[in-house]
């Protein structure tokens, strides 16, 4: 009984001391949530931030992994977050993506966009269509073709049901009217490795990801859904050459809960605008092989609102699979 | 399917409630329970496979196979030979481990852990306060220390800052 | 063959300088220490490593990273054999011989043959791995979904010989641990299945929370209130070390453990996990005295701890000699050279020989420091037994609580360890065996995603898994399997298990 009488009179007296006065953003270090695993893309470019953040804010970033559920725990960890601005979030673009999903379902929604205000877009990477060899196509109309004339046959793998790789190739199967077989797997490398073993017949790859396999000539490219041609594949032509006005990128932002005051948000903007240009940032990137694509919150914000839309629709295109 | 270690003859005599009986109705009632929970999901058809399918099929599975278990159990030892000798500190055991789990984000991680300890050794096991408060602040402090400091894992700190 | 000799002498002069050395060193001890925290596993301990590997030139970080992977996986047996903790899901199968063995007072033989087992099968792995990285990864490549479902589906027939209680309770057990897989979003569907609004649940249950609840957790609930307390032990040297004739039973299990783990090991996904759960299944059809399994038989630790560390190896392959991360651990350890630059392909073996040459003759390296690092410390590690139980349940208790809320910060984890325990607690008490619910949990997610892809892939065609001659001669074996466990059912004959089942309904 007297053990619990002194630990409730040190609780009091901590509880007290807990108090202490506001200081100017940051006087402690700063939690950056990364809703991924380690060694995916959202941590492989949220280190390199919160590492040149760290030099600019003066105070230590840490990130914390929160996976599951596709980013969703993660996502909604922070935006359920206190808004102090010493919780960010390292989010990719499936940050639009799961929302939508949760209306479809009607679940409750992990978290709404609008608990999030956007910092700055960190990088952005166009997906790139591949192919296995043995298939004797190069081009997309003969993709397309082969596809109309094997009726339904032919497959891709995916990450999974409305991931990253998934939306792309909905995307252009609605745009030219054809149907794939979707195979989802529980990631990117096993989608890729669906495709390197011949199962199914093409996939949406991340530049990155696919470049040693193209080098080694074990996929071919086909076409990339960005808006101009990728610098590292110059010779692959993009949809809207094509004549398909398709676009899809894999971009990463930094975000913080809705209602983090101005005075905190703009601390955090500034350190990242010092920190992209900052020749160390540059170095890491490229060591990754990730652009650099930066914006400030305003186009971030206008960005992002555009690609949210975008995706939207094409959830609501696919619509409950297995229905 | 038959289940030879059943067909054996109990040792103890059996009278009233068999412990199978009940073990086994308890599956049915699960099984049951997930078909209605699984009623959400689309079945879909043996060649397309909905989300419903395979749950619906185990949930069927466990429905029979814990109706087998129950009539089968005859020979089973009756319910009330079940001795739960340990079964009041086993509640008090797992009521300390969730507050501990309430606690953590709270107070912090050492705290806690602090508590926890000097709650078993101290409280439960009545083990005298050097030793108790030693092995209590020694661990939360060292546990934190390797795995917060050096392996630097994200461990949830108080609002005191420990 | 002078090639490969001249390649491995290039690893070796890269393995053996000093820096490298401390590296391996390093990581094996790190491995080690995190593997036996409950909970925290090979994966968890990597990933908690790898930012500190920015910094390291990529030969050091991979180097590292292997020997946390490996001391991890060695790791994770300690606890299962001392406390009857899995370390990690590919130790299940460990506690529960290993930890019989413990309270039979032979804890030294069993982590001395772990140690010995994972050491012969790191070994045999490495040399798998040297001689055959290239042509195995094609082979492995060739395990498409149809050849994944009939996999999974012969690891689901080892139930038949895992368990020597009840087969029906078994069965009730293993369809219990695969409706627990069922839980999460479905990857075919984008469904999210009895999560009951838990964002956390999407990814499922965590077979860690639920392997040292089930198996931990329930043991403690278990002994702590007993009026009898297990007996401090106080060991001898002579019991520290094997004795000839546990010799002479681990020989064949760490053999067979070894082949048998590297195999499924290099069979890109998650299904190294189950090697452990098959050895064991193995070693225990083929035993002549079955019923000692699940009571303190050696062959149960030799086997699996063989396997799994054989496995561990095995899953190299297509990382090295194809670049493509097959399972969460590969991706980390991918990342972690792909930081540097390097982007790991089927060119690898070829571009960077330093690389590929450097970590093989370092797992050489690493598999005779754990060996030397182990032996001497099971001592070390047997006389944790030594201490009080009134001390030693509390802190195991808080080490689970830490080790399971560690793996992905996430406080659901603990609940779902808490949950397990209690289940588990009660499930004992009737008499329902419990590896079969972690091998359900494990296969679960697995086969269901495999065999609907199958028929993703086939549109709806039963026939792509007779079309598939890998798929098609497992599907063989595995039907041959079953039939042979279900002969004694079906011709009446004095099955091995009814007379397993008399000493359990005895006890």
């Amino acid at each position: 009984m007297k053990l619990k009488h002194i630990t409730f009179a040190v609780f009091g007296a901590l509880a007290a001391a807990g108090v202490h006065a506001q200081d100017a953003f940051p006087s402690r270090g700063v939690t950056m949530i990364v809703p991924f695993p380690p060694g995916g893309v959202a941590d492989t470019t949220g280190r390199p931030t919160a590492a040149i953040m760290e030099k600019y804010l003066k105070q230590t970033v840490t990130i914390t992994n929160r996976p599951g559920a596709g980013g969703a725990v993660g996502n909604a960890a922070v935006a359920n977050a206190k808004p102090d601005g010493y919780t960010m979030l390292m989010g990719l673009s499936s940050v639009s993506v799961i929302p939508e999903a949760d209306k479809l379902f009607n679940r409750k929604p992990a978290y709404t966009l609008e608990q999030l205000d956007p910092i700055a877009l960190i990088s952005a990477d166009p997906m790139i269509l591949v192919v296995h060899p043995s298939l004797p196509v190069k081009t997309v109309k003969e993709v397309i073709a082969l596809a109309k004339k094997n009726d339904g046959e032919l497959s891709f793998s995916s990450s999974g049901v409305y991931g990253a790789l998934h939306m792309p190739m909905e995307m252009f199967m609605h745009a030219a009217k054809i149907k794939l077989r979707h195979v989802p797997t529980t990631g990117g490398g096993p989608a890729i490795t669906q495709l390197l073993g011949g199962h199914v017949t093409m996939t949406a790859g991340g530049p990155a990801a696919i470049s040693p396999h193209v080098k080694a000539g074990k996929l071919r490219t086909i076409v990339s859904w960005g808006d101009d041609r990728h610098p590292n594949y110059p010779d692959v032509p993009t949809f809207k050459e094509s004549g398909y006005d398709i676009t899809y990128y894999i971009w990463a932002g930094l975000f913080v809960p809705h209602g983090t005051p101005e005075s905190v948000t703009k601390v955090l903007r500034d350190a990242v605008r010092k920190g992209v240009a900052d020749p160390e940032f540059k170095s890491q990137m490229t060591k990754i092989n990730s652009p650099i694509k930066y914006m400030d919150a305003p186009d971030f914000q206008k960005y992002w609102d555009a690609d949210a839309k975008r995706l939207a629709a094409v959830v609501k295109i696919v619509g409950k699979v297995g229905k | 399917m038959t289940a030879p270690a059943e067909q054996q003859p109990s040792p103890v005599a059996s009278t009233g409630i068999k412990s199978d009986l009940v073990s086994g109705l308890v599956l049915v009632a699960l099984a049951g329970y997930i078909l209605w929970l699984n009623q959400k999901f689309p079945v879909g058809s043996l060649a397309d496979p909905g989300p419903g399918y395979v749950p619906m099929l185990l949930a069927i599975g466990l429905g029979l196979v814990g109706l087998l278990v129950a009539v089968m159990g005859g020979r089973s030892r009756p319910l009330a030979a079940i001795r739960w000798p340990e079964g009041t500190r086993a509640v008090i055991i797992l009521v300390a481990c969730t507050a501990a789990g309430l606690a953590l984000e709270y107070i912090g991680y050492r705290l806690t852990i602090f508590a926890f300890l000097v709650f078993f050794i101290g409280v439960i096991e009545r083990k005298p306060p050097l030793p108790v408060v030693l092995v209590s602040g020694g661990f939360s402090l060292g546990s934190y220390y390797i795995i917060g400091d050096v392996l630097h894992v994200p461990l949830p700190v108080g609002p005191w800052g420990f | 063959m002078v090639e490969t000799f001249n390649d491995l002498m290039l690893g070796f002069s890269v393995a053996f300088q000093p820096q490298i050395l401390m590296y391996a060193f390093g990581g094996c001890i790190i491995g080690t220490l995190v593997g036996m925290m409950p909970g925290l596993g090979p994966l968890a301990g990597i990933s908690l490593l790898l930012p500190a590997t920015f910094g390291l030139n990529p030969i050091v970080a991979i180097v590292l990273l292997a020997g946390v992977y490996y001391g991890a996986m060695y790791g994770g047996s300690t606890t299962s054999i001392l406390m009857r903790i899995p370390g990690e899901a590919a130790s299940v199968m460990t506690c529960v011989d290993g930890y019989a063995m413990t309270q039979n007072g032979r804890a030294g033989p069993a982590l001395a043959i772990a140690a010995i087992g994972s050491f012969f099968a790191g070994t045999v792995g490495v040399i798998g791995l040297m001689l055959l990285a290239p042509t195995l990864a094609t082979f492995a490549l060739r395990f498409g979904p149809p050849e994944y479902t009939a996999l999974l589906l012969m690891g689901l027939f080892v139930l038949a010989y895992m368990s020597g209680g009840s087969m029906l309770k078994t069965l009730a057990m293993a369809i219990f641990g695969l409706l627990l897989g069922m839980i999460g979003i479905d990857i075919m569907s984008g469904y999210t299945r009895f999560s009951f609004g838990i964002v956390e649940l999407g990814d499922g249950v965590g077979i860690v929370s639920v392997a040292v609840g089930l198996f931990g957790i329930s043991e403690i609930l278990l002994t702590a209130g007993n009026q009898d307390t297990p007996q401090v032990q106080k060991p001898t040297l002579r019991e520290l070390i094997p004795s000839k004739e546990e010799f002479r039973l681990s020989a064949g299990p760490i053999m067979r453990g070894s082949l048998l783990g590297f195999m499924i090991g290099i069979i890109p996904g998650s299904a190294h996990i189950i090697s452990s759960f098959v050895s064991y299944g193995i070693e225990r059809r083929m035993s002549k005295h079955p019923e000692r399994f699940g009571n303190g038989a050696i062959e149960g630790v030799a086997g699996p701890e063989s396997a799994n560390n054989a496995a561990a190896t095995g899953a190299f392959v297509p990382m090295l000699a194809l670049g493509i991360p097959t399972s969460p651990v590969t991706a980390v350890m991918i990342a972690a050279i792909m930081i540097h630059g390097i982007s790991p392909g089927p060119m690898l073996i070829q571009e960077q020989p330093e690389l590929f040459w450097g970590f093989v003759a370092s797992m050489y390296v690493g598999n005779l420091v754990l060996l030397i690092l182990n032996l001497p410390m099971v001592g070390l590690f047997v006389n944790l037994l030594r201490i009080p139980y009134a001390y030693m349940y509390p802190c195991i208790l808080a080490f689970c609580i830490l080790g399971v809320y560690s793996v992905s910060n996430s406080i659901i984890d603990v609940w779902i360890m808490l949950v397990m325990g209690g289940v588990g607690y009660v499930l004992r008490k009737f008499h329902y065996d419990l590896a079969p619910v972690a091998l359900g949990l494990v296969l679960g997610p697995m086969l269901e995603l495999s065999l609907r892809q199958s028929l993703a892939l086939s549109g709806g065609e039963y026939g792509i898994f007779l079309e598939r001659p890998i798929a098609m001669t497992m599907f063989g074996l595995g039907g041959l399997l079953l039939l042979l466990a279900l002969k004694p059912l079906i011709f009446k004959s004095k099955d091995w298990r009814s007379k397993v089942g008399l000493e359990d309904e005895a006890d």
